[in-house]
């Protein structure tokens, strides 16, 4: 059964600006993707891509100034988009759960550790303190803390970033949600440790046949970790399919240049910009990737179509056929 | 625009684009606006005030002592027979008098010493954020007036005192920029580069310093004018006959029991005024400045 | 950290405040004052007589001699004799205090049961109804002078309506003032039993608390609301509501954390608001400490001078610690900062 259904998704800032014009930052521009049981999706692309976007209109948690003004997002059949805020408080933090970015601003700085851990239980399931009190502890050290036993004590002031970073994974999971999002789960983390951490993040995953999404603009994350991916560029997914097709076989030109930049990307901080991406007030029509791509033409000007390569794998550009090969 | 043909195309498309930047500002920050008008309509008082009013601020009317408003005298008069409408009006350039040349003495030690405190650290800082310290957790208003009190009762003390009574705070505020833009890209290249310090400092920390204190300016010269206005009140300072409106409520404070409202009402409302608008100002300049401002709500 | 450890830092950090400020009064007033010999020893003294005059206060030493001899005294409990006066100053300050404390802690008081829930309702909704117009009267209350406020008040209160008493300090003429307690007449008259003069008292004291409260209520709404707004934007907010935190939990949360800012802020409020009380003082003629504090200033009484500044500075330093001592206990983050 589909657990997650985003079907062309829109979401659009609005603001006003000082000279009394209304402007409209279209930062999705109709994003779509499945996910199963038990999948891994990896949200891919550079920053303003609109991943961390795409995870907050599913949750609900969009700036006042954004909204979903098209496209629909179901989850276990039930539509996501204009679901009153208490219906939606009853299914985020219980069924879909999300690692947040910034793991030490991001814990309530006035209750301890274990605190953290049981109110989010006690808030949406019917259970004892007591009962919390033992999945917490559980939970730490499924992520492994080290002397889970004290940390239920700390506060969030006295962890430092990797501890952080656990901690808020714990929470994540303390509650067995069916669909995790991840964003970025790894920034700010050494590098020894961010396979550790996503290793065991996946692991805790499978073994309760949950399903994620991992968003990170490393596609080398998305090859070891990811079932399936889609590459995002300003506001749309240009490629999709699953991780063995698209990574072995990208048709996209930018997933191409994305691929081709891993030698040379600078740690930390996504990859070289060859060109610009749009700006996202005064969106141009048709591909918005034909600024920056070597094959771009006239033909660009309209929306590029949706080229199918096999049962699982689509991409978004006019040069493609759908018998043409990787070797081009 | 068939009607228009007279004016240059240019002059409407700038006209209509300046319309469109105050509706602009004033829809996000109403206060801002008001807070214009309410200063502009001070700053012309207090530059025409000889062509507002027949009569000078210091003229006495011998046969008009403390009469109330009436048709000759609109403000009435006070106890010693002098039209309050008139020194009400040449109140505000004392408003600005004292506000502008504080401010200026805020800026020209506040600024430079809150660049060399954020960008040299150490000692420096230490001393700097300690003295500011200090003066935030005292009531600065006793020192302004013991000092004013003791060195003597001029205007120029007055500003000189209120001037550097409040440099630490534009101090507070720039360092804060300096910090913050120090471990930016924008220096580091500089630095790189080779600048040498001062330049790095003026070209540029300064003009990003600059923005955070402009929203601070205003309120600070309210504040300029409530401390002078409250110095005089209570008799330090600026001192009568002298057209200042906080002596003029000091001399209208004998009256209040007695009935004679009107001396120390009207320069009251125009200080209020004055300050109002210097706050609102300020306030909306702080909104403006604020990124998330122009976010639709 | 233990709590003592911590006192012990935050005292450090104190007395040099203190010691400082009462060296910049005693430079300011000292060296640029007019000296009081002159208006002490009349305008027939001969030079023989000022220099006595001036041997007898001390002042033909070094300066920073007088200073050091000044806070020998000052240790002693011994704060110089007033020149106008001539009683002690330290008897001086003890007789009014109470009465500046009694209007400056009721004032406050009730701005702050005024000023934190406007600005927690302001915050609720901001740039809604509720806030549009508790901004407004708190800018203009912001921008409002003390004194003028006050002025206005006597006028229509007393003089138009004839509501309040005569302003003419803290009790009826014709009422005898209770036996001093606490020294607020209020309290005092009520610990004696005897209504007439707590009646009494209460009504002088109506006016100035409301001018007051006012004045103070101001800031606190403005800041509250700042506070609680800032609380809400944090990424912990953000967390908590992704996590399904319902408006009412949000809010508890956002309450929670704004409270240790808020008591900090209205903390430093009051620290500096004993001065500012004289204001009210003055055209009250409520005589408290403020109201004795700026004479002396006006007339240049150093003794008085330097002992007004000294009980602000102490009075400022109390409330920081008291302060400290709160924020300690809600705060987790400030044992270990």
């Amino acid at each position: 059964m589909t657990l997650l259904e985003v079907k062309d998704l829109h979401t659009h800032f609005v603001k006003r600006d000082l000279d009394n014009k209304t402007r409209v930052a279209k930062a999705l521009n109709g994003v779509s993707f499945t996910l199963d049981q038990g999948e891994v999706l990896g949200l891919v692309g550079e920053t303003g891509a609109g991943k961390s976007l795409t995870a907050l209109s599913i949750m609900g948690g969009l700036p006042p100034s954004a909204r979903i003004t098209q496209g629909s997002i179901k989850f276990k059949s039930k539509e996501l988009v204009g679901l009153p805020r208490e219906e939606l408080d009853e299914i985020r933090g219980r069924d879909i759960t999300i690692i947040v970015q910034s793991p030490l601003t991001s814990l309530d700085p006035l209750a301890r550790i274990g605190e953290q851990l049981i109110r989010v239980q006690t808030l949406h399931r019917r259970i004892s303190r007591e009962e919390a009190r033992k999945n917490a502890l559980r939970m730490l050290k499924a992520v492994q803390i080290p002397d889970p036993e004290g940390r239920m004590n700390a506060w969030p002031h006295e962890m430092s970033g990797g501890m952080a970073q656990r901690v808020l994974m714990a929470l994540s999971l303390v509650n067995e949600p069916d669909l995790l999002i991840a964003d970025e789960p790894t920034t700010g983390l050494d590098v020894t440790v961010q396979a550790q951490v996503l290793d065991l993040l996946l692991d805790l995953m499978r073994s309760r046949n949950m399903a994620t999404i991992i968003i990170t603009h490393d596609l080398g994350v998305v090859a070891n970790y990811c079932t399936k991916v889609a590459v995002m560029f300003s506001g749309t997914v240009v490629e999709y399919g699953a991780v063995g097709d698209v990574i072995d076989n990208p048709q996209h030109p930018y997933t191409r240049e994305l691929i081709d930049s891993i030698p040379d990307r600078i740690a930390q901080r996504g990859y070289r910009r060859v060109g610009g991406a749009p700006d996202l007030y005064d969106l141009p029509a048709g591909c918005l990737f034909r600024y920056r791509c070597p094959k771009a033409d006239d033909a660009c000007g309209t929306p590029p179509p949706s080229v199918r390569f096999g049962p699982n794998h689509t991409a978004a550009c006019h040069h493609l056929t759908p018998a043409s090969s990787a070797a081009d | 625009m068939t009607t228009t043909t007279m004016t240059p195309e240019g002059d409407e498309t700038f006209r209509s684009r300046a319309f469109a930047r105050i509706a602009g500002i004033t829809y996000h920050s109403p206060a801002f606006t008001m807070g214009a008008i309410i200063v502009l309509i001070f700053a012309i008082l207090a530059f025409a005030a000889p062509l507002l009013t027949p009569y000078g601020p210091t003229q006495t009317f011998p046969d008009h002592v403390l009469s109330p408003p009436n048709a000759q005298f609109w403000f009435g008069t006070d106890g010693n027979g002098m039209d309050i409408f008139t020194r009400v009006i040449y109140g505000a350039r004392y408003g600005f008098g004292i506000a502008i040349p504080s401010l200026m003495l805020m800026l020209i030690i506040g600024v430079p010493a809150g660049l060399v405190a954020g960008y040299m650290g150490g000692l420096v800082d230490d001393i700097l954020l300690r003295s500011f310290d200090v003066l935030r957790a005292f009531p600065t208003i006793v020192l302004a007036l013991a000092v004013v009190a003791a060195t003597g009762q001029s205007l120029l003390i007055v500003i000189a005192v209120i001037g550097f009574l409040e440099a630490p705070i534009f101090a507070r505020i720039v360092r804060a920029e300096v910090l913050a833009l120090r471990s930016g890209e924008l220096v580091e290249s500089a630095v790189v580069v080779g600048n040498p310090t001062w330049r790095i400092l003026v070209l540029h920390i300064l003009p990003n310093a600059i923005t955070g204190a402009t929203a601070q300016s205003a309120i600070r010269m309210a504040w300029a004018v409530r401390v002078s206005t409250t110095l005089a009140f209570i008799g330090v300072g600026i001192q009568a006959p002298a057209p200042e409106w906080g002596v003029m409520i000091r001399l209208g404070a004998e009256y209040i029991n007695t009935g004679e409202w009107w001396i120390a009402t009207f320069p009251g409302l125009a200080l209020v005024g004055l300050v109002l608008g210097l706050n609102l100002l300020g306030d909306g300049a702080q909104q403006l400045l604020d990124p998330k401002s122009q976010d639709s709500r | 950290m233990t709590i003592v450890e911590y006192f012990a830092r935050r005292l450090a950090f104190v007395i040099p405040l203190v010691l400082g400020i009462v060296l910049i009064t005693f430079l300011l007033v000292r060296l640029g004052g007019q000296e009081p010999t002159g208006l002490l020893a009349g305008p027939m003294a001969t030079e023989a007589q000022m220099n006595l005059i001036r041997s007898e206060l001390g002042l033909d030493k070094p300066i920073f001699e007088q200073f050091a001899i000044y806070l020998v005294n000052v240790l002693q409990g011994d704060l110089g004799k007033s020149w106008q006066s001539n009683s002690p100053v330290l008897d001086e300050i003890l007789i009014r205090i109470t009465a500046s404390l009694e209007l400056l802690l009721t004032s406050m008081a009730l701005g702050a049961l005024i000023g934190v829930p406007v600005g927690l309702r302001a915050a609720l909704r901001p740039r809604g109804i509720f806030d549009q117009v508790s901004r407004a009267i708190s800018l203009v209350s912001y921008s409002v002078p003390t004194y003028w406020m006050a002025l206005m008040a006597l006028f229509i209160f007393f003089l138009a309506l004839g509501w309040a008493p005569p302003p003419m300090g803290r009790i009826d003429l014709a009422v005898f003032p209770p036996p001093t307690v606490t020294g607020s007449y209020f309290i005092d008259s009520l610990i004696a039993g005897d209504l007439e003069a707590a009646w009494s008292a209460l009504g002088h004291l109506i006016l100035p608390v409301c001018v007051f409260t006012l004045i103070v209520a101001a800031p606190i709404i403005k800041q509250t609301r700042a506070i609680c707004l800032e609380v809400l934007s944090s990424d912990y907010i953000r967390m908590a509501r992704l996590y399904g935190y319902g408006r009412k939990k949000v809010w508890r949360m956002t309450l929670r954390n704004a409270l240790v800012p808020i008591v900090t802020y209205i903390g430093a409020e009051l620290a500096t608001l004993l001065a500012a009380v004289a204001l009210v003082e003055l055209v009250f003629s409520w005589g408290g400490l403020g109201q004795w504090g700026l004479n002396a200033i006006l007339f240049g009484d150093f003794a008085a001078v330097q002992g007004y500044v000294l009980v602000l500075a102490l009075f400022a330093s109390i409330v920081y610690l008291i302060v400290d001592l709160i924020v300690l206990i809600a705060e987790p983050r400030a044992a270990t900062r």
